[in-house]
């Protein structure tokens, strides 16, 4: 039996594992401070080395030289996110992120980030986040405490006038907020009034 | 009294008796003056310091003594690093790399939300039942990388504070995801079709699971009905039986795959 030659196919050494409908993402993120040649994913918690740089060989077509992995755990917090009242107490501690960082042959940098972002309606977008941000301090349970706006203003006022940067001016008097209508003249002289005796 | 409150402790300790013994007599003065020891205390010459034979001895990183012998690279400059990121070189990427695949342009890293909402619909599960497996493995993976574009830019556009896109990357999202769902479902609509044939290839005469030899064996119906070995009615069950397995566009090798997808599917 004649052996059929291979050919060789360029690439890193592949895993058996046959997925054929892969159903996750991963999310590639931007790291300046690593060199080009390295690029850095989210990924699902269940993946593994091979795995990823199985997958990023078969769909991609980029050879992976070294994987290295770091699972980052979340901060623990009260009550789920989106809880429209967080109760207190209810502790919650969200999924882990894992993150693999892989080395390349080729290096590889992000495109610019774009100059405006009036295409996004970036003004719009941060003009609604403070206003909802406002509105939400008002419904916290310690918002009551909080010193309102008067009072602060009030206070800098108040702070100004002392350091002596500003002047008191008291309110102007105006001429004409007294109308000068003579001598008071008794009205009605024909009706009889008559006194009441204290008792 | 007239002396402050402070010195009169000093006071009494002076004036204290015993106190007035320990005060050495004033011409033991000179000597105690003349105290600096006039010759060395160690008897060993100073030449041979330090003593040990450590050649490294007082070359510290902490104190940034420096090498005791100048190196060939001594008179170099170091380089200065630049702070400025836009200042430094760019990067050479090629234009065919893999990763560009992580986002929909070259140009910026995210897709306005016009751009991401200008698509069409999600393939249907009608549609994709005429596609042989080929073309639906290939769509799942064009679906596969179409949702990474998509979480990557969304990161990238939380990353920045671009604004707004969320609404519009979600809805191109959830289209992906049905045109996946239809291509499970379509695939799962294969696989029990694929069953029901098998049942109905057990009874058949011209299909033997024997394992060697062709599986279809084709009869001659017109030789049959010449001779008139079998009845009517067994024809009418084999004809049906034939155009029941036609119908069917399940070929030897999708059988195949879709055995291999199937184990490849529980180990996801």
């Amino acid at each position: 039996m004649a052996t059929k030659l291979i050919p060789r196919i360029p690439g890193p050494r592949l895993g058996r594992k046959e997925i054929y409908l892969p159903n996750f993402t991963l999310q590639l993120i931007r790291t300046p401070n690593l060199p080009p040649t390295y690029a850095t994913f989210i990924v699902p918690l269940n993946l593994n080395k091979l795995d990823i740089r199985d997958y990023l060989w078969n769909v991609y077509g980029v050879p992976v030289l070294s994987v290295r992995s770091y699972i980052q755990q979340q901060k623990i917090r009260q009550d789920k996110p989106g809880a429209k009242r967080p109760s207190p107490r209810r502790w919650y501690r969200p999924r882990s992120i894992k993150k693999m960082t892989i080395e390349m042959e080729q290096p590889f940098a992000w495109p610019e980030a774009p100059e405006s972002f009036e295409e996004w309606d970036k003004d719009t977008f941060d003009a609604a986040n403070k206003d909802r941000e406002e509105q939400e301090k008002q419904f916290r349970p310690d918002s009551r405490k909080e010193p309102t706006k008067e009072r602060k203003s009030i206070a800098e006022q108040a702070k100004a006038l002392l350091e002596g940067k500003q002047k008191w001016v008291p309110n102007k008097i105006v001429e004409d907020e007294w109308e000068d209508v003579g001598e008071e003249v008794e009205v009605e002289t024909d009706v009889d009034v008559s006194k009441v005796e204290k008792s | 009294m007239s002396t402050p409150a402070a010195l009169r402790p000093a006071a009494r300790w002076c004036l204290q008796p015993s106190r007035m013994y320990s005060v050495p007599p004033t011409f033991l003065l000179p000597s105690l003056a003349a105290n600096q020891q006039s010759s060395s205390f160690s008897s060993t010459s100073k030449s041979l310091y330090p003593r040990d034979n450590n050649r490294e001895r007082g070359v510290s990183t902490q104190r940034r003594t420096g090498l005791r012998q100048p190196v060939s690279v001594s008179n170099n400059p170091l380089p200065q690093p630049i702070l400025d990121p836009k200042k430094r070189s760019k990067v050479q990427v090629d234009e065919t790399h893999g990763l560009w695949d992580f986002f929909h342009s070259k140009d910026k890293p995210m897709n306005t939300p016009e751009e991401d909402f200008a698509h069409g619909r999600p393939w249907s599960a009608e549609e994709l039942r005429a596609k042989s497996w080929e073309d639906l493995h290939a769509l799942w993976y064009m679906c596969c990388k179409e949702r990474n574009r998509i979480v990557t830019e969304g990161g990238e556009r939380a990353r920045l504070g671009a604004g707004y896109g969320d609404h519009e990357a979600n809805r191109r999202d959830m289209t992906v995801r049905r045109t996946q769902r239809a291509i499970k479902q379509v695939l799962t609509e294969r696989y029990y079709s694929w069953r029901d044939a098998e049942e109905v290839a057990k009874d058949d005469p011209e299909i033997s699971f024997d394992g060697d030899g062709p599986i279809y064996i084709p009869q001659a119906f017109e030789e049959d009905s010449v001779e008139g070995t079998s009845s009517k009615e067994e024809l009418a069950t084999a004809k049906r039986a034939q155009k029941k397995v036609q119908k069917e566009p399940i070929a030897d090798d999708f059988y195949e795959s879709e055995a291999v997808h199937a184990k490849g599917r529980k180990d996801v």
